[in-house]
């Protein structure tokens, strides 16, 4: 009997003893976040589609090229932006074209990118996928994409961000959609990012 | 091996067995409220939220010592159509500047 009680606690032990690995594996996975790696969508640099208009960086370093469908925005006075706005100020579409002005080195861009947001507008950053040596028209940037939450109005937004580096000067492409459409806003963000041409 | 033992030992494993599924549960609630966030209102994206800022000390006042600076001032460029009023600075999307 002794010996039965001894051998049957023993198989309960051992049951649980599995269970609870496997519970805190689990959950140390997901306290993790999982991991970050997701394939970064391939970029082709391409010039721009025939009917798409193009705004030249204000010092001539960069072209930015913008589907039809999205207007001129304002915003630096160095940078140039284009955005596809609802009639209610919804950004459902947005492109911006900046040259370097701080810190910006094509090492450690995702990092860099991810703390200046949280550092200036967003409450939130999350890295989703990033490369480097990303081929452009006429330089090769560092490209991340990230999903961040707005300090006002706490919008959702998901974006690619690329450092470019091109012969003579060095400016950052940001597209950007509400994290919600992203996935049906990435392929035209994409095209232009891919168009984005620097001098 | 006691009976005791084994009862402690079953406990003991219980317990970890319900503190890694209490942190499973939290993770995903923490992923479930984000798209709550999103889930917000977006017409106010462009609305230029009031920014309050700390009313200065009256001018005859003895001069405060020196204080700390509020947690905002991480942030160099002012929400709320602050700076130097980009979208980024009212809930639009983050252009791509160096926060210069």
């Amino acid at each position: 009997m002794t010996a039965h009680t001894s051998l049957r606690g023993r198989h309960v032990l051992a049951v649980l003893a599995s269970v609870a690995a496997i519970a805190a594996a689990t959950a140390t996975f997901a306290l993790s976040g999982g991991s970050p790696g997701r394939a970064f969508p391939a970029l082709v640099p391409a010039a721009a589609p025939a009917g798409w208009p193009h705004l030249t960086l204000p010092d001539g370093t960069a072209v930015l090229s913008y589907p039809p469908s999205l207007r001129p925005v304002s915003g630096d006075a160095d940078s140039v932006s284009a955005a596809q706005v609802s009639p209610k100020g919804v950004f459902r579409l947005y492109l911006n074209a900046t040259p370097r002005q701080g810190d910006e080195q094509l090492r450690g861009w995702a990092a860099f990118r991810l703390r200046l947001l949280t550092a200036d507008d967003a409450a939130s950053a999350h890295e989703l996928a990033a490369a480097q040596d990303v081929a452009f028209r006429g330089g090769t940037g560092s490209c991340v994409i990230d999903t961040y939450v707005t300090r006002i109005g706490a919008h959702h937004y998901q974006e690619i961000a690329c450092l470019v580096q091109g012969r003579t000067s060095a400016s950052v492409i940001v597209a950007a959609a509400p994290a919600a459409t992203w996935a049906q806003a990435s392929p035209l963000l994409l095209r232009a990012v891919a168009a984005y041409q620097i001098r | 091996m006691s009976l005791t033992f084994i009862r402690s030992a079953a406990g003991a494993a219980l317990l970890a067995v319900l503190a890694a599924g209490c942190g499973t549960a939290a993770t995903a609630q923490h992923a479930a409220t984000k798209p709550a966030a999103a889930a917000q209102p977006r017409h106010s994206a462009p609305a230029h939220a009031p920014v309050t800022t700390p009313t200065p000390p009256p001018a005859t006042t003895a001069p405060a010592p020196a204080t700390k600076a509020p947690a905002s001032s991480a942030n160099p460029i002012p929400q709320g159509n602050g700076g130097d009023q980009d979208p980024d600075n009212n809930g639009g999307p983050s252009d791509g500047d160096g926060n210069i």
